[in-house]
């Protein structure tokens, strides 16, 4: 796992507080209903602060969240380089 | 057909005319209005971030709705089409609209399928509204991702159209004959909520151009001075016409963002209104803390508020907290003390019902009430400011110009000044009925009154909006309040803020309701606690409300159900609950409140 995968990893472990369960960078996340519409906002900061890009919301939609695996892939595809 | 025509008169293109002691200009139309403005005046700003925002003049505005007007019309889209606009919040969509309104279609603004939008429940509202609208062409933008058309369900009349690229040239040139008329349907908006989908709010040019001339009055707009700021959806009537409707009839310009930028990065919005000087906005109460919250306060210092006028709380209730953190917060900063105004608003009125006075000293009066005696004898018995017990409520102020309002009892009956009970609303721009949906329509308007479901009373001339009568709770004829119970329930250290619901549910065996709440724990590891917290929440809604709450339902963190608004959905949440405790429903079907 990437470092930035492994920050992702760590901050949803935070939002979902289920310590019993354990997330990698393929767990669904909003198709299984982990994490909903209001905590996504939360996770696409941080997605943005680990990757230092800044990742038009408007571009994205929900199967573009739903992995951590995925979140970097559209940080990389449509996240631009933050000032 | 109009009920404005009956009262204001019909007068010719852009006359102006004495109005209630202001002057102010009379249009037939939108359109007519759009095109009296000013070319070189600015319009619409639309604001992604420093490197990334336009701003057209109206000029830029008519050219480029009508290339939209052209595409429309070369797609056989007539007078009376409806025609669905799925486009992000933008220029785009604004000119898309406007340019269904010049060929005399009747357009309406839908949500954009967003990652914070669950795509079945997208897909069903989509999928219902296309139906009950029959519309000839739903526009896309140029950018909707193709993996995304699957979400777009069509009737087969319907045609999938992608908006024009606004810099082509043939914005020029004669449109067909413009046949609006001032009692022609001008749009249709939705009203807001998740059963609300369906609920196609038509409204007339003349209904909506009387509405502005008394928001403008209600207002003091100054085309010169003013600049609105919005982040507010279009597809909802506070984005719509306050934020879009408003500034085009009144030639005032706007800076829009788009809500998802404004969750994100709430700064922004200090960011724009101090860089743009703005004037107006209107925000839900949320909106109110969320603000002074999110945004760093070390950030605060950057940026000027003392430009705006109001920024205007448009929820139901608007709630006395909320403003003071944000006015609190925003002091240090220039925000002026009678800055903050409240507004009860809703689609079927085209917006507002009442507007708190701008040229107050101190903003929207409040009122504190006994709060024993408002739950037993639903009526405001005025006690000192802080007097133990008792219930402050914010106005929403004064009743616009030729608007009525009657508080009815349960049985229909009009109550006296101070009582509590269902609000209903009459007004020269009254929507005329739901689209396509007698049924609804029949249940919401009888004789000219519109039953808005909401609960309020009427003190020293201002309105008061406590809650919605559906989800009133009652118990041995003592009216509660949810967000009263899920205030006090959310005020506990280990209760999640914001994730509870308080619900009523009928005890047979004593014929009333019983207090039910469900409320989600901080961490899942607190469920340990249970009978603590149980026990001190009862005891805090004991000691604040008097009465005994049933049963406290502790849940783990995500448990309750939320609205795409992402407030707790107090019908679905009660649903899942009845699943997980079937002991709950046994005799409840009693209830007429469910």
């Amino acid at each position: 796992m990437t470092p930035e995968a492994q920050q992702m990893c760590e901050h949803i472990a935070q939002v979902i507080r289920k310590p019993s369960l354990t997330i990698d960078e393929n767990t669904p996340l909003v198709s299984s209903g982990l994490i909903d519409s209001m905590a996504l906002v939360d996770v696409l900061v941080k997605l943005e602060d680990i990757t230092h890009m800044r990742i038009p919301p408007g571009k994205l939609q929900p199967k573009d969240m739903d992995t951590i695996a995925l979140m970097l892939a559209t940080a990389r595809r449509v996240g631009r380089p933050r000032k | 057909m109009s009920r404005a025509g009956h009262i204001l008169p019909e007068l010719p293109v852009a006359q102006s005319t004495e109005y209630n002691g202001h002057t102010v200009k009379r249009f037939h139309t939108l359109i007519d209005a759009l095109n009296a403005a000013p070319g070189e005046q600015p319009f619409v700003t639309s604001w992604v971030d420093q490197d990334d925002n336009e701003e057209v003049s109206f000029a830029e505005f008519r050219h480029r709705a009508r290339v939209q007007a052209k595409l429309l019309r070369a797609h056989d889209v007539d007078s009376e089409d409806r025609v669905v606009i799925l486009m992000p919040q933008g220029i785009a969509a604004m000119t898309t609209f406007v340019g269904a309104m010049m060929l005399g279609a009747v357009p309406t603004i839908l949500a954009y399928p967003n990652f914070k939008i669950e795509p079945s429940k997208y897909r069903a509202g989509l999928a219902g509204v296309s139906a009950n609208l029959a519309a000839k062409a739903v526009v896309i933008d140029q950018q909707f991702p193709d993996d995304l058309l699957g979400y777009v369900a069509l009737p087969n009349t319907s045609r999938l159209l992608r908006a024009g690229d606004p810099t082509q040239p043939d914005g020029s040139g004669p449109l067909p004959d413009l046949p609006n008329r001032s009692d022609s349907l001008a749009f249709i908006q939705h009203s807001a909520g998740t059963t609300g989908l369906q609920k196609g709010v038509a409204l007339t040019h003349a209904a909506v151009l009387t509405h502005i001339a008394h928001l403008e009055q209600a207002l003091h707009i100054d085309a010169v001075t003013d600049r609105i700021y919005s982040w507010l959806p279009l597809y909802h009537d506070m984005g719509l016409i306050a934020c879009f409707m408003l500034p085009l009839v009144c030639h005032v310009p706007v800076v829009i963002q788009s809500p998802l930028d404004w969750v994100m990065y709430p700064e922004t919005m200090l960011q724009v209104i101090s860089k743009y000087k703005c004037t107006l906005s209107w925000m839900p109460n949320f909106a109110f803390q969320f603000a002074p919250r999110r945004i760093p306060a070390s950030r605060w210092k950057d940026y000027d508020l003392s430009f705006v006028r109001a920024f205007v709380n448009c929820s139901e209730p608007v709630r006395a907290t909320s403003l003071r953190e944000f006015q609190n917060a925003f002091a240090s900063i220039g925000l002026r003390p009678n800055a903050l105004h409240s507004s009860y608003a809703m689609a079927e009125n085209v917006f507002a019902v009442t507007q708190s006075d701008l040229r107050s000293a101190d903003g929207p009066p409040c009122i504190w009430a006994d709060g024993p005696r408002f739950r037993s004898e639903h009526l405001v018995a005025s006690v000192a400011e802080g007097t133990p017990g008792a219930i402050v409520f914010v106005s929403s102020g004064q009743l616009l110009p030729r608007h009525e309002v009657r508080i009815v009892s349960g049985t229909g009956e009009s109550l006296p000044h101070g009582f509590v009970g269902e609000i209903l609303v009459r007004s020269d721009c009254l929507f005329q009925g739901y689209y396509n949906r007698p049924d609804l329509t029949a249940e919401a308007l009888v004789d000219g009154w519109y039953h808005t479901g909401d609960l309020g009373f009427q003190w020293e001339g201002e309105l008061y909006v406590v809650g919605r009568k559906k989800d009133l709770i009652i118990v041995g004829g003592e009216n509660l309040y949810p967000q009263d119970i899920e205030e006090i329930a959310a005020g506990h250290p280990h209760i999640h803020d914001g994730r509870v619901v308080a619900l009523g549910v009928y005890n047979p065996e004593l014929g009333t309701q019983d207090i039910v709440v469900v409320a989600e724990v901080e961490r899942e590891e607190r469920l340990c606690d249970a009978p603590e917290i149980e026990c001190e929440i009862r005891n805090r809604v004991v000691a604040s409300l008097g009465v005994a709450v049933r049963a406290i339902y502790l849940k783990p963190p995500k448990w309750i159900v939320k609205s795409t608004a992402g407030k707790p959905a107090r019908s679905s949440t009660r649903e899942k609950l009845f699943r997980d405790h079937p002991e709950l429903a046994v005799g409840s079907e009693g209830d007429q409140f469910a």
